[in-house]
């Protein structure tokens, strides 16, 4: 039978083209122009460690100034001095930790045409791999006797492993970089988290860094971050060291605790060292510590700027026209069936086996709206691309995300049945006899 | 002609009217919102930046190498030189930013000396020396330009400040918002304590910063930094800078191969860049808007067909009693005047309540007064557009078809 | 058997109240050719559309084969209808997006039949008709006896006991009529009970009873057809 009312539906279609073409359109552009919205949201606000969100934190202290917060109404610094990384990343009382900042090498390839050139680079400490499940190729990470030593150590990413090395396995081999040689110890596979969740500071949708190195090493080369750097009062001369001593906050720092369960005792840690750096004259302002999961951290962090928001309410509204424009042309369709719909009641079909015929054949609509939505989303993430295309994020729209796919069919069938239910309701509790008279 | 028959009629099917109205109202309603946020995006990125963009440039310089504070100087020094000697350069300035970069440093300055100061105003401060003035193509309005002898050289993270300031008219405002005279001469303090003695007030110089609310808000202090990363700001006489680009990129280059120079571009690029998100935005905005348009446009069309072809019989009936063509095209008219008149006027609610929520939760501008009128008559003209196809067919129906039993 | 014992339709607007039919009192026995006469108005359709099931009644019983229809749901009222009744309409009705084979179908799959016996049950029917070799064809491509001739093959692929038939020469000349008429005996004389709505008293001879219908209750009918039904006998 389900068959019978897919022929009837393809019929009815095909003796309307231009209509059920115009009802098609209409749910495919709106499905088209949602998803690619919804897309780039999803994107934007992805978080790409989510299955660790239980066990990795964002640690805040609050050391900044008496007399006003960092933020309004009262947010802690959303990074951490030196002397606090530092010290914490020592007591090791979490399951792993992970301080780092970024900053800027000059990386002098091998050969003479080869030109130098400048890159980004990450300084961090040994859990960082293991952390956030970063990949590797070939090798490995350091490990915490390396940042102990500062060993001249780095790990490539991929991508820099293929412009110094063509691709092939680096370790052991030698990359200068300020005129100074360090050895690889690893080369990452792919990985490509969007945003970098672990530094939401500076601009989070360029890529994670290319070249990882210890923490200590960048310190006694006495580097500076190439991120966002705040400080509250002067510090005592412009020396290096004083530097290290200050009240600025330029430092990334990561716990992985064993359970969420932790996620209190690793606070009362943290509430138990500002204490104590209170007694030292530290620390003025009241208490005000944090722990945040990813989620928790992409989320105050307002990661997705309020023009994707704009364009998604906008979209939503867009979508809602589609669907009305397909309500309406379908009402008006069945309106004009009754007739046939009286005609197949004298023949003895019950008012469920009408509702069915009706119900298939919107559905079909639907369908063929959500596969044309398919398409549409492409070409409007193709638009956006190429609208953006100066921004880094966008090259990460390439790839479509098949559950949004299959969310975008299943919300066109839903959309086009939820269209017909209302008019097929109406039809099939016409009385059949009105309308077989005269036509 | 007379609408009450007319209306009577829709009643008796209202669900169909009901419908388009809606969508009517609900285009409506984006059509207003896009346009609001397509004015303000479009104003906002039509704004002067103060700069002579189109003859000017910037590029980036990053020694690798270990240098003393002395070498430095003087290696930056000869840089200036050798850019300033260049024949087409008009005048060049190493600073720390410049307007759009969207990067920069901000500071907050008071009228009086003290950590408990209330009256702070923050703005975006460019480090320059004489020559910053022409180059950033800026006109002093009151005072002077900074002397040579007040320009210092500062250490790369030094946070201690030259005595002597140029501000943009707008900042000066902004400190002194009760003065009516001169504000050359006066002192303000930076970092708390340190006092900056204004000498010259300039027309305009935008923030590095274009979505900051304070953008106009710009200081200009005498000073050069020793840092291994120089960024030298170039502005060209007239047709030469697509020409001097690559030239001072290689100069640069081939002086000293321990550096790399980076972020060769022109100011229409960084234009470009830094409202790349309001143009985007105006552009989705204007395709959105369209596509919505002729959607509902194709919706009307369509539902006006299914009309016609629904009453082919009422509609010879009415021929054969004496209608002419044209009453029957008016017919149509008028019932979609009707349909588009209510679906504004809901859509008119709409578009405000919507424009209100988003003013409130976007902090975008309130609506002009004009745009809702606007809105009203261009959809009645797309509706009068669409239905006038359908109608056209109506009023050929042949007025034999009311004798025909099928 | 078909039996209507006091049935009354009432149709209510805001302001009118029109009583179709008046304690209208019928039966029908089976292998019965009735004809069903009456002026315009007088309520032959409405009784047409009760017996069908394509309506309710106000008051009244109405049984079809000993089953009180009144406590029938739709869907054993569809089914019902889809089994045991056939229609004939003055406006042939054919769905026009179908062709001949397929309209013919229409009551056959919802009456959900394997598809060798529909195929068989559909030939035959046309071929009964004399259609048989415009399967393919589409009801525009058909002169209006044909038309009617495919639709009388739709009622019959169900395989009815009861064939309603409203004013089904209404839209045909002369001739047409007398093929259609022709057919209508055949497939009563074959046993199928038959009731036709007629305006025209000439075709209520070829019934073998006549019932005359005055608002909305049966009449002992005019002169002139007792008259000719007398002469008849």
């Amino acid at each position: 039978m389900f068959r019978y009312y897919l022929k009837l539906g393809l019929l009815s279609i095909r003796a309307n083209p231009a209509l059920s073409a115009l009802m098609v359109a209409a749910i495919a552009i709106g499905i088209g122009a949602c998803m690619s919205i919804v897309t780039v949201r999803h994107v934007m606000s992805g978080n790409p460690i989510a299955h660790k969100n239980d066990v990795l934190y964002h640690v805040q202290l609050d050391n900044w100034n008496p007399d006003e917060p960092y933020e309004e109404p009262n947010e802690p610094p959303e990074q951490v001095t030196y002397l606090d990384a530092t010290a914490l990343h020592q007591a090791g009382r979490a399951l792993r930790q992970t301080i780092s900042f970024k900053s800027d090498r000059v990386i002098q390839p091998d050969g003479d045409n080869a030109r130098p050139f400048q890159q980004e680079v990450r300084a961090t400490t040994a859990d960082f791999f293991a952390m956030f499940d970063v990949p590797f190729a070939y090798g490995s990470g350091w490990d915490a006797v390396a940042d102990q030593t500062e060993e001249r150590v780095v790990v490539l990413s991929a991508e820099m492993n293929r412009r110094l090395y063509g691709g092939e396995n680096s370790v052991g081999r030698m990359v200068t970089m300020n005129k100074e040689p360090y050895r690889v110890v690893g080369v990452l596979d792919e990985w490509l988290p969007i945003p970098t969740f672990y530094d939401l500071n500076n601009n989070p949708y360029q890529g994670p860094e290319q070249i990882f190195l210890p923490f200590s090493l960048a310190i006694s080369g006495e580097w500076g971050s190439s991120g966002n750097n705040s400080c509250w009062k002067p510090s005592e001369n412009g020396s290096y060291e004083a530097y290290l001593a200050s009240e600025c906050i330029w430092i990334q720092m990561w716990v992985e605790l064993a359970s969420a369960a932790d996620r209190d005792t690793y606070l009362q840690f943290l509430n138990d060292y500002v204490e104590e750096q209170k007694s030292l004259g530290r620390f003025p302002r009241e208490l005000n510590n944090r722990l945040s999961t990813p989620a928790e951290w992409l989320v105050n962090r307002e990661v997705v700027d309020d023009t994707v928001n704009v364009l998604l309410s906008l979209a939503v509204l867009f979508l809602i026209v589609c669907l009305l424009n397909t309500i309406g042309l379908l009402l008006a369709k069945v309106i004009r069936r009754t007739s046939d719909i009286s005609l197949r009641r004298a023949l003895g079909a019950s008012k469920s086996a009408l509702f069915t015929q009706y119900i298939v054949e919107a559905g079909m609509i639907g369908v063929a709206g959500g596969l044309a939505g398919i398409g549409m989303t492409w070409l409007g993430l193709r638009g956006l691309e190429n609208v953006f295309s100066e921004y880094d994020f966008i090259a990460y729209l390439v790839t479509m995300d098949w559950s949004m796919v299959l969310g975008a069919v299943l919300l066109a069938i839903v959309s086009a049945l939820a269209a017909a239910l209302y008019p097929t309701w109406r039809a099939c509790s016409l009385s059949p006899a009105s309308t077989l008279r005269i036509q | 002609m007379d609408i009450g028959p007319i209306w009577r009629a829709m009643l008796k099917n209202k669900a169909g009217f009901v419908l388009i109205a809606l969508q009517i109202a609900v285009t409506m309603t984006i059509m207003v919102n896009a346009f609001a946020i397509m004015q303000e995006r479009s104003n906002k990125a039509g704004r002067d930046s103060g700069m002579d963009e189109e003859n000017t440039f910037a590029l980036a310089s990053a020694f690798f190498s270990e240098y003393d504070r002395d070498l430095m100087k003087a290696l930056i020094d000869e840089d200036l030189a050798l850019i300033r000697a260049m024949p087409g350069v008009r005048s060049a300035v190493a600073s720390n930013s410049f307007p759009l970069r969207q990067g920069g440093w901000s500071m907050g300055l008071q009228t009086e000396p003290g950590a408990n100061a209330a009256d702070s105003v923050s703005t975006a401060i460019y480090f320059v020396d004489e020559h910053g003035i022409d180059t950033f193509d800026a006109t002093v309005i009151d005072g002077n330009n900074f002397a040579p002898n007040q320009v210092s050289w500062q250490q790369q993270d030094d946070n201690t400040w030259p005595a002597y300031g140029i501000v943009t008219e707008a900042l000066a405002k902004e400190l002194f918002p009760d003065e009516e005279g001169s504000v050359v001469g006066k002192t303000v303090y930076i970092n708390d304590n340190d006092p900056v003695n204004i000498v010259g007030v300039i027309d305009r110089l935008h923030a590095p910063w274009p979505s900051w609310t304070g953008v106009e808000r710009t200081m200009l202090t005498p000073q050069r930094r020793t840092s291994e990363f120089q960024r030298y700001v170039i502005r060209t006489e007239p047709g030469y800078r697509d020409a001097l680009m690559p030239e001072i990129e290689a100069l640069l280059a081939d002086s000293n191969k321990d550096r790399i120079i980076s972020d060769v571009t022109t100011m229409e690029q960084v234009r470009k860049l830094a409202y790349l998100g309001d143009t985007a935005m105006v552009r989705i905005l204007t395709f959105v808007v369209m596509l919505l348009t002729i959607i509902t446009g194709l919706g009307i069309v369509g539902l006006a067909s299914f009309n016609v072809s629904r009453r082919t019989r009422q509609i010879g009936i009415r021929r054969a009693l004496g209608a002419s063509k044209p009453a029957i095209v008016r017919y149509f008219m008028v019932e979609n005047f009707i349909v588009s008149a209510i679906g504004l006027a809901i859509g008119g609610v709409l578009s405000v309540a919507l424009n209100m929520a988003m003013v409130e939760a976007f902090a975008l501008e309130p609506l002009a007064w004009y745009v809702i009128p606007a809105a009203i008559v261009a959809l009645l003209l797309v509706g009068q557009a669409a239905v006038a196809g359908p109608a056209s067919r109506a009023s050929r129906v042949a007025p034999a078809i009311a004798t025909r039993s099928i | 058997m078909l039996q209507m014992n006091k049935v009354s339709k009432v149709y209510r607007t805001d302001t009118v109240e029109t009583h179709a039919l008046r304690e209208f009192s019928l039966t029908v026995e089976e292998g019965e050719f009735v004809s069903v006469t009456g002026p315009s108005g007088s309520g032959k359709t409405t009784f047409l559309n009760i017996a069908g099931m394509l309506e309710e009644l106000s008051s009244g019983t109405y049984e079809l084969d000993g089953r009180d229809i009144s406590k029938l749901n739709d869907k054993e009222r569809s089914k019902v209808r889809n089994e045991k009744i056939g229609f004939i309409f003055q406006s042939f009705n054919l769905i026009p997006e179908l062709d001949i084979f397929d309209n013919v179908d229409v009551p056959l799959r919802y009456r959900g039949m394997k598809a060798e016996e529909r195929k068989r049950r559909i030939g035959r029917c046309l071929e009964m008709v004399g259609l048989a070799s415009r399967l393919k064809h589409y009801p525009a491509q058909l002169s209006g006896g044909q038309q009617q001739r495919v639709a009388i093959a739709r009622a019959l692929a169900g395989e009815p006991r009861f064939l309603l038939a409203d004013e089904p020469t209404g839209n045909l000349d002369t001739h047409m009529t007398d093929s259609v008429l022709d057919l209508l005996t055949e497939i009563n004389e074959s046993g199928t009970t038959i009731i036709m709505v007629t305006h025209e008293l000439t075709l209520a001879d070829r019934a073998g009873r006549n019932i005359f219908v005055r608002d909305g209750q049966v009449s002992d009918g005019p002169p002139e057809l007792s008259f000719a039904a007398a002469a008849n006998s």
